[in-house]
C-alpha cells in the first residue's frame, strides 16, 4: 500500500508511506519501529480505516478495510479520554455506542476498572488522574468491547520509565489472557523487542518496510527482566544496525523541514 | 469580579474593608460637594436623594414593573439568540460549504452597529416587546454563533477519531463529543452574551418604548431629572451584578470536569 497526502498551499503531494506490505497473523503481537516521521502513525490510521487509502489495499480477515471496523480497537498516543465524562462513563462509552444495555454493561465496566486497578476512582474525571492512570483508563476503554485487533500508537511514550514498564507488563498480561492481535507502533526499540513476536522496521520518509524480525524470546515475559536475557542484546544490536541509518536520515530531513 | 492572584497575600477581610472605605469616602465627598454648593445637584443629584428615590420606587412597586419588563425581554431574547446561535453554529461547522458561502455575510452583519439598527427594529416590530427581543437576539446570536462554531471546529481530532473507533454513530458524536466540546466555548462566552442581552433590551427601550428600565431612564432624562437617570442606572447595575453572580455559580456547576481555572 501507498499513502499520499496533498500538501495544502503547495502544488505537490507528500508520500507518507510507500509500497508497504506485510501480513499479521491472528493473536500476534507485532511492533512497527522507525524514525520519527516515517509514517508509522499513518499506517495505523489506514489499518483503522480512519483515513482512506491512496493506493493498494488492506484487508482484515479477508475483508477489505472500508471505513472504521467495529472489531478493532485503537489506543492513541495522547490518551483520548472524554474530559467531561467520569472514569466509569469513559470505560462504558464504547458499550453505550454499541447499544449494549446498561444492565449488562455495568459489570463489564466494573470488571475492567478493577483489572486496571482503578476501583474507587469510578466517579473521577480524567483531569483528576495521573498520566499513568489515564493511560490505563484508555486501555480499559479499548479492551472493554473485546476488539479482535488492537492498534496502539506509541501509547506509553509520554509516561515516565517506571510507570511505563508497569504498563507494558500489564499490557502483556492482558494480551496473554485474551490473545488479541496487537499492532504496536513505537520508536523505542527496547520496548518493541520486549513486547513483540515480530518487529517491522520502517525506513525514513517515505516509509517502506526495511526488514522484519522474529523475536523468539521466551514467554511469558516481564519487560524489566527480559532485558537480561542473553538473546536480547544480540537482537537489539542487529535491529539497531538497521534502524540507526534511517534514524539519521529522518533526523536530517526533519531538520530541513521535509518530514511530516 | 477580577481574579485575584495567589501572590497577593492581602486578606479577604482587608479587601472588603478597603472597598467599603473607598465607597463610603466617595459618597461622603459627593454629598458634601453638592450640599456645600461646589457642584450643582441639578446635574449630579445627591446620594441621599438617590437613596430616597430608589426607596420610594421600591415602596410603590414602580420599579419592579419596569424591571420585570426589561428582564422579560432580556431572557426571551437571550434564549432565542442562544438557540439560534447554537443551531446555526452547528450547521456551519458541519457543512463547510455553507460556512464558506456565508462567511462574508456573517462578518458583515456582525460588524453592523446594532444600536443604530434599533430605530429600524422599532419601526418594523413596534414599540412593544417584539422589537426589544429582536434587538437582543441580534446581539446574542453572533456571540453564541461564533463560539459554537469555533467550539466545534476546534474539537480535539483525537477525540473524534477515538469516538469513531469506539463505534459512535453521527448522533452519538453530536451528543457525546461535539456538543460537550462546544458547550465549554459557549459557557466561556455566556457572561458576555448575557451582558449584551441586557444592553440590547435597555437600549431598545431607551430609544422607543413605554415601559422598562430604558424607558424609565429616558423619561427621567427628558424631564432633566438627573436623580431619575442615576437611580435607574443604579437599579440596572444591581440587576447586572445579581445576574453575574448567578452565572458564575452556574459556570462552576457546569465546568466541574475542567482543571482548576487559571
Amino acid at each position: 500500500m501507498t499513502q499520499r497526502f496533498a500538501l495544502p498551499r503547495e502544488d505537490r503531494e507528500f508520500t507518507a508511506v510507500q509500497d508497504v506490505s506485510f501480513d499479521i497473523g491472528g493473536g500476534e503481537f507485532v511492533s512497527i519501529v522507525g524514525p520519527s516521521g516515517c509514517g508509522k502513525s499513518t499506517l495505523l490510521g489506514l489499518i483503522a480505516g480512519l483515513v482512506p487509502i491512496s493506493a493498494g489495499h488492506i484487508s482484515l480477515d479477508g475483508q477489505p478495510v472500508d471505513g472504521v471496523n467495529a472489531r478493532l480497537g485503537f489506543v492513541f498516543q495522547r490518551d483520548a479520554l472524554f474530559p467531561w465524562k467520569t472514569v466509569a462513563q469513559n470505560v462504558g462509552l464504547p458499550l453505550l455506542f454499541r447499544g449494549v444495555d446498561a444492565a449488562s454493561a455495568r459489570p463489564r465496566v466494573a470488571d475492567w476498572i478493577a483489572r486496571i486497578g482503578l476501583t474507587g476512582f469510578e466517579r473521577y474525571h480524567p483531569h483528576q488522574l495521573s498520566g499513568g492512570m489515564r493511560k490505563r483508563v484508555a486501555l480499559a476503554m479499548t479492551m472493554v468491547y473485546e476488539p479482535q485487533i488492537v492498534l496502539m500508537d506509541e501509547p506509553f511514550g509520554a509516561l515516565d520509565v517506571q510507570t511505563r514498564n508497569l504498563m507494558e507488563n500489564d499490557l502483556l498480561e492482558i494480551w496473554a489472557q485474551s490473545r488479541r492481535t496487537v499492532v504496536f507502533v513505537t520508536h523505542d526499540l527496547e520496548e518493541a523487542i520486549a513486547l513483540s513476536d515480530r518487529i517491522v522496521v520502517m525506513t525514513a520518509s517515505p516509509g517502506r518496510v526495511k526488514a522484519v524480525y522474529t523475536i523468539s524470546l521466551p514467554r511469558p515475559r516481564s519487560v524489566t527482566e527480559i532485558r537480561f536475557h542473553p538473546d536480547f542484546g544480540r537482537l537489539y544490536e542487529t535491529i539497531w544496525k538497521d534502524l540507526k541509518d534511517e534514524v539519521r536520515v529522518g533526523y536530517e530531513r526533519s531538520r530541513q523541514g521535509l518530514a511530516g | 469580579m477580577l481574579a485575584t492572584s495567589g501572590v497577593d497575600k492581602v486578606s479577604r477581610a482587608e479587601v472588603y474593608l478597603w472597598r467599603v472605605v473607598l465607597l463610603g469616602a466617595f459618597l461622603i465627598l459627593w454629598e458634601a460637594a453638592t450640599r456645600r454648593g461646589w457642584v450643582d445637584p441639578f446635574f449630579v443629584s445627591q446620594p441621599t436623594v438617590l437613596a430616597m428615590q430608589i426607596a420610594d420606587w421600591i415602596r410603590t412597586g414602580f420599579i419592579f414593573r419596569h424591571l420585570v419588563v426589561t428582564m422579560q425581554e432580556t431572557i426571551i431574547g437571550f434564549l432565542l439568540g442562544t438557540l439560534l446561535g447554537v443551531a446555526v453554529g452547528f450547521l456551519f461547522a458541519h457543512w463547510e460549504k455553507l460556512a464558506r458561502i456565508f462567511d462574508p455575510l456573517m462578518v458583515a452583519l456582525n460588524a453592523m452597529p446594532r444600536v443604530v439598527l434599533a430605530p429600524l427594529f422599532i419601526l418594523w416590530f413596534g414599540l412593544g416587546l417584539l422589537s426589544k427581543v429582536v434587538m437582543v437576539v441580534s446581539l446574542v446570536f453572533f456571540v453564541v454563533f461564533f463560539s459554537t462554531y469555533t467550539g466545534i471546529r476546534e474539537v480535539d481530532r483525537d477525540l473524534v477519531n477515538n469516538a469513531r473507533i469506539l463505534g459512535a454513530s453521527p448522533r452519538h458524536m453530536i451528543r457525546h463529543v461535539l456538543l460537550p466540546s462546544a458547550l465549554t466555548w459557549i459557557f466561556a462566552s455566556l457572561r458576555t452574551s448575557v451582558g449584551f442581552a441586557l444592553i440590547g433590551a435597555v437600549v431598545g427601550e431607551y430609544l422607543g418604548s413605554h415601559e422598562g428600565m430604558g424607558y424609565v431612564i429616558s423619561y427621567a432624562e427628558s424631564m432633566f431629572n438627573a436623580t431619575g437617570v442615576l437611580a435607574g442606572l443604579l437599579v440596572l447595575m444591581a440587576a447586572v451584578i445579581a445576574i453575574d453572580i448567578g452565572l458564575q455559580r452556574l459556570d462552576a456547576r457546569f465546568s466541574y470536569w475542567k482543571p482548576v481555572p487559571k
